[in-house]
């Protein structure tokens, strides 16, 4: 018996019909209180509550819905009908056992329910008794001595309006790797060749590190060579004649 | 000091009920004068007073006679409590006697679910929470002083044994029978 797949309860089932709205075991106590009439239960209704929901039944709980599903039908046949079939076939020991335990529940809750009703007659709400809800008052601190003058000092302090906050850190900085593609065509177009150290002279390390990328996706398609003589020295682009028309 | 008069003040401004302890405590008499002076404070607060001595929810409280509520409405502006369904006040029973007592309990007890009726005397603060029982568990319920004095009970367990209310031989036999022509019990395990 898999627990994920299973409800705790299934008489826990929330149910809405047009007569009732509330769980399975609620709808079951107040039938057979008989504070709902059964005559007026849809029963087709009710099936179609119980068994169209999402949940996942295994065998055993699906089992016990249809059982207490038929014992209703059975209920409101027999109430509809009469009991002379039960006369001829004998009551059914399983729907016996379910009632019996409801006689016993009914019982074994009756001093509650007498309880509730004592209580009722206790409840001073009637009676009209009022008590004293006033709070005893807390002693009061002393406050430390100040001369006005530290009171006024604090005073303009808490006047003095705060820097307004910057909102620079909300800027995204967004580098176009196709824009920088485009303006290195556009250099290499006019003179042929193009310093690394010269493209990116006073931007940041992000813009450098999309120019580089952009040199790269030149060399890669064809349109320029890449030159550097010296190790960590400038970089070269020469304009690659076979890729000129890029 | 005399201890009557103390009592009586005592017992004006406090908001809550004075246990007998913590009355001896106050005035710094033994607990046999001070039951004495209160039996006293609640013979002078008699019928003609306004105010009457009370033994409530775990202590002494001087309050206001039950006729004078009204009156007493009018200078609070005070809202009419609203009465308690018979379904709260069957939960309420389950609770007083039971406590502390989950919800899974509560629902045991009565057949049907208690979770509304629980969450509703929660907000009245008729019940409060009590811990819980181990890590992992339901949380438990009590009833509260508030239940106490809205019942004029003295304290926690002041209530008639529940062996009182069970259902005789005959009314038990009763309720089958009932069940029974309703078509509910057969015969034979009836």
């Amino acid at each position: 018996m898999s627990a994920s797949v299973r409800v705790a309860d299934p008489l826990r089932l929330p149910l809405e019909l047009e007569l009732f709205e509330g769980p399975l075991d609620l709808l079951l106590t107040l039938v057979l209180r008989e504070e709902i009439e059964l005559g007026e239960l849809p029963l087709r209704e009710l099936v179609s509550a119980t068994l169209s929901g999402d949940a996942d039944w295994d065998a055993p709980t699906t089992g016990e819905l249809v059982l207490l599903l038929c014992s209703l039908a059975e209920l409101k046949a027999r109430r509809l009908v009469g009991d002379d079939d039960e006369e001829e076939y004998g009551p059914d020991p399983d729907a016996e056992l379910v009632r019996e335990r409801l006689a016993a529940q009914l019982i074994a809750f009756a001093p509650f329910q007498r309880a509730g009703v004592w209580l009722r007659t206790q409840d001073g709400i009637d009676g009209a008794v009022r008590y004293r809800r006033v709070p005893l008052g807390l002693p009061q601190r002393a406050l430390a001595p100040h001369r006005p003058e530290e009171l006024a000092d604090a005073l303009a302090r808490l006047m003095i309006a705060p820097p307004t906050p910057s909102l620079g850190h909300l800027n995204r900085h967004r580098v176009n790797v196709g824009e920088i593609v485009a303006e290195l065509r556009g250099a290499l177009k006019r003179s042929g060749q193009v310093s690394f150290d010269e493209m990116t002279s006073g931007v940041d390390r992000l813009a450098q590190g999309m120019t580089l990328i952009a040199c790269l996706e030149l060399a890669r398609r064809g349109e320029a060579r890449l030159a550097q003589p010296v190790a960590f020295g400038d970089i070269t682009l020469q304009r690659h004649a076979a890729g000129s028309g890029g | 000091m005399d201890v009557m008069r103390a009592l009586e003040a005592l017992l004006f401004v406090s908001p809550e009920p004075l246990s007998l302890v913590r009355l001896c405590e106050l005035t710094g008499h033994a607990p046999g004068p001070v039951q004495r002076a209160l039996a006293e404070l609640g013979e002078r607060h008699g019928a003609e007073s306004g105010l009457e001595v009370a033994e409530i929810a775990g202590g002494w409280v001087l309050r206001t006679q039950a006729d004078l509520g009204p009156v007493c409405d009018r200078l609070r502006a005070r809202p009419p409590e609203e009465r308690l369904s018979p379904a709260a006040l069957e939960t309420l029973a389950v609770i007083a006697y039971l406590e502390p007592v989950s919800r899974p309990d509560i629902t045991r007890v009565r057949g049907v679910s208690a979770e509304a009726t629980v969450a509703s005397l929660l907000e009245r603060g008729m019940i409060e929470e009590a811990g819980r029982p181990h890590e992992g568990g339901a949380m438990r319920y009590r009833t509260t002083p508030a239940f106490q004095e809205r019942f004029g009970l003295k304290g926690t367990g002041d209530l008639p044994p529940i062996a009182h209310f069970e259902l005789t031989g005959d009314e038990a036999e009763a309720v089958r029978r009932r069940l029974r022509e309703a078509g509910h019990l057969s015969d034979e395990l009836a």
